[in-house]
């Protein structure tokens, strides 16, 4: 009986053992889960200088809490400690110390105040009006929308012609540019991590965000207030170039409308894209065959009323609201590990031949809402009067749908 | 056995099943499966508590104990007249009347049968849950004390707000301060002398109080009789006749504003400059040289622009919005702006600039060759 009794006190010590360390290295796993290098959306990484700016305040600010919350949990501990239930005497109860009272009201009140003055700072720097370049971004369910301010200059460069592009925000690096945010449909925001805090996307309102890039390379992003159905699916980049390479992007951007080859596969798909896509979808400068530009019309067919022009869709590397690649893994792991001095001529190849990555494109055309959650279902749209929220589905043809690849590669 | 609160549980699952089949035989499409879910659920729930009635067997009593005929919580007689089955019938008449007048009617007399039927069965039940007569008064109170009060209280309130609100709008719009403010002088003054007379009865206090809320629904259902005010309706500067034509004032333009506080959500702001030249500027370009005669607005967003009249004489600014289609040219336009004010026009442009027959632009009327392009990329 008693050796029965040993044996399971002695498995219950093991159980408790193995629980305290499971629970150690689940709590050990969760510090160091913090830990990761490679994180592109890491605020504590900071690669401009507003991002910086924040980083900088958080420091101190951690600094200050951590030395007061050691002592509030030394506090605690030793409390825990010294009057652990041992059987003695209640200690003696008193009421009302008005010493410590006013102690404990001046000490924070200090804290705060010197708390105060870096992040009053803070706001007054990241509120600095100095821009070399103004570009609206623009929300909507589920993906974001840029466009250049005509007539203005970016980091030197004069945008003659206006430039409309979604998912990758391109920027010049070393330049102060100010987004003006605002929203189409329901509150998104804005939000690239390394580059600085985020900002609410409301309709009917502009907000501004200033943003820097230190070098070349490419800051990822995702909104980051709930929109709706693909809120998770809603992300976006930063891309910052050297100036000589944003200059050859907005020339590129700017160029006029090269149609394809009569008698090929993509001259085919520009007139697929013309019956199938072109009611939402706008490709600058294009042409139907009497002669008349091709204009899309999204306000008649989506609730925010726009959606994403494709005139150089092959210059970016994800579609979908920034959700799905256009290029390989490999080619993309190549592209965002590029040192700065390479990323640049990289990145402006756009999506080449042998980096396409043509199986997200083809599943995305095949049945969009099946990719990405989206309120396109034609027997659910009486509330919105036949409007949806993102792409339906087409029901194209796999002839159709080559053709649309083979023209689509071609814009860049 | 059957308990008292047993059988009113069992009854009323037996109730939401038979509900539940009506429902979702008389109902298709989603709504039948929903109301026949929810149904089915009720009745689940009263099932439950059926069951947990029927296992505790409250207020049961053995059958051959002595004097249990008179003693058994289930022997007691009613502790007085109800008013509920009144209710309960006024409320079916109601249905009755509602089913062949207006729907509103029948509205109501739903929530009243179903708010007599609610409060007659705690009642019926809680005169018998023992044979303790102020016990049985504490148990009504504790099951519906929490629902009676919220829903008094706030149909009290709404009944208050309602009778405010139609004398507000039935008096003239010069006396509507006076009479805001002799009401709430009375309230205030009626709840000084309350709290100074801390000897006042209850019954005088109730009887004031009664008498005030009376006299305020009498005056609030005598104003709505009466109906509200006549609301003169003013001309807008929609239009385009207006907005197009130079020097023309008319009678908003007496009463706008003339300051905006909308300052930092523009999308710019445009100056009518002394010297009648007309620039943009564009927030976030902070160089004063950064003056544009071209804005770019992003299609289909809700954008505003604030306008400074800096010239000597009254203006207003009108946009030009487009002619797509068929349809007749957009234009909308601010009220006129005095000297040095100024003011905001907002708008949304659901087509890019190259679908409209017409240029987009910002125009001053009467001021000529100054205008700003909109780009609608």
């Amino acid at each position: 009986m008693e050796q029965s009794e040993a044996m399971v006190s002695t498995r219950e010590g093991q159980f408790a053992g193995r629980r305290r360390l499971v629970g150690l290295a689940a709590g050990v796993g969760l510090v160091l889960a913090g830990c990761a290098k490679n994180a592109p959306q890491d605020t504590f990484q900071p690669a401009g200088s507003n991002a910086r700016e924040i980083d900088g305040l958080q420091r101190e600010l951690f600094y200050v809490s951590g030395i007061v919350g050691l002592i509030v949990f030394a506090a605690i501990l030793y409390a825990i400690i010294k009057f652990k239930d041992r059987g003695q005497d209640i200690p003696e109860q008193s009421h009302g110390n008005p010493k410590l009272e006013i102690l404990l009201t001046i000490l924070p009140a200090i804290i705060l105040a010197v708390v105060a003055v870096p992040s009053v700072a803070a706001v007054f720097k990241l509120d600095k009006k100095d821009n070399d370049c103004v570009i609206n971004v623009t929300g909507q369910q589920w993906w974001w929308e840029y466009d250049y301010v005509q007539g203005s200059t970016c980091g030197g460069v004069e945008i003659t012609k206006s430039i409309v592009t979604s998912g990758e925000l391109v920027i010049p690096a070393h330049t102060d540019v100010l987004l003006r945010i605002t929203s189409r449909d329901v509150i998104h925001s804005y939000w690239i991590p390394r580059l600085n805090g985020k900002r609410d996307a409301v309709p009917g309102r502009l907000h501004t965000l200033r943003m820097q890039a230190d070098q070349a390379g490419i800051y990822t992003g995702q909104c980051t207030e709930f929109c709706g159905l693909s809120h998770a699916r809603m992300r976006q980049a930063a891309v910052a170039l050297e100036a000589a390479d944003f200059q050859t992007w907005v020339t590129n951007q700017t160029a006029d409308y090269v149609a394809p080859e009569a008698d090929t596969l993509a001259a085919t798909g520009e007139a697929t894209f013309v019956a199938q896509c072109s009611r939402c979808h706008q490709v600058n400068d294009l042409l139907s065959p009497d002669g008349t530009p091709v204009l899309a019309e999204p306000d008649l067919y989506v609730v925010s009323g726009a959606a994403p022009n494709l005139s150089k869709l092959m210059t970016r590397t994800a579609f979908a609201g920034w959700t799905f690649d256009l290029i390989s893994a490999e080619c993309r792991d190549k592209l965002w590990n590029a040192p700065p001095d390479e990323f640049g001529a990289l990145y402006l190849q756009g999506v080449t031949p042998e980096c396409f990555d043509e199986a997200n494109l083809r599943t995305w055309l095949r049945n969009a809402p099946a990719m990405k959650p989206m309120y396109a279902d034609p027997t659910k749209l009486a509330s919105t009067g036949g409007k949806t929220r993102g792409m339906p589905n087409l029901n194209l043809t796999e002839d159709q749908i080559d053709e649309l690849i083979a023209y689509m590669l071609e814009r860049k | 056995m059957f308990t008292t609160g047993s059988k009113l549980f069992f009854g009323a699952t037996a109730l939401s099943v038979a509900c539940a089949v009506v429902f979702a035989a008389s109902t298709g499409g989603p709504t039948g499966i929903m109301g026949t879910v929810g149904l089915l659920s009720l009745a689940i729930v009263f099932g439950f508590l059926a069951g947990i009635n029927f296992f505790n067997a409250d207020g049961n009593v053995p059958g051959m104990q002595q004097g249990a005929e008179y003693t058994a919580a289930a022997a007691q007689p009613p502790v007085g007249s109800s008013m509920w089955p009144l209710v309960a019938a006024v409320g079916v008449a109601g249905l009755v009347v509602g089913a062949v007048s207006t729907p509103v009617v029948f509205k109501v007399s739903i929530v009243v049968v179903l708010a007599a039927t609610a409060e007659w069965m705690v009642q019926g039940w809680s005169e018998r849950a023992s044979a303790d007569a102020q016990y049985n008064a504490g148990v009504r109170k504790r099951m519906l004390h929490p629902l009676e009060f919220p829903i008094l209280g706030a149909l009290g309130l709404g009944a208050v707000v309602y009778a405010f609100s139609r004398i507000m709008l039935s008096v003239d719009k010069e006396s509507t301060p006076w009479v805001f403010m002799v009401i709430g002088a009375l309230i205030a003054v009626g709840a000084f002398v309350f709290a100074g007379r801390r000897n006042a009865s209850r019954s005088t206090i109730v009887g004031i109080c009664t008498v005030g809320a009376v006299a305020l629904l009498g005056a609030g259902v005598a104003s709505a009789v009466q109906g509200q005010r006549t609301i003169e309706e003013h001309p807008t500067t929609s239009g385009s006749a207006l907005c197009l034509e130079g020097g023309t004032e008319v009678e908003i333009d007496d009463h706008a504003s003339q300051d905006v506080s909308a300052k930092s959500s523009v999308i710019a702001n445009i100056f009518l400059q002394s010297n009648d030249v007309v620039i943009a500027r564009i927030p976030g370009f902070t160089d004063p040289e950064d003056n544009f005669s071209t804005i770019t607005v992003p299609r289909s967003a809700d954008v505003g622009i604030r306008f400074h009249n800096d010239s000597s004489s009254p203006q207003r600014i009108t946009a030009r919005l487009g002619t797509f289609g068929d349809a007749a040219e957009v234009v909308m336009c601010t009220t006129v702006v005095n000297p040095g004010k100024e003011a905001f026009l907002s708008f949304k442009i659901p087509k890019t600039n190259a679908a409209s027959s017409t240029p987009l632009e910002l125009v001053i009327p009467g001021v000529e060759g100054q205008q700003i392009a909109i780009v609608v990329p």
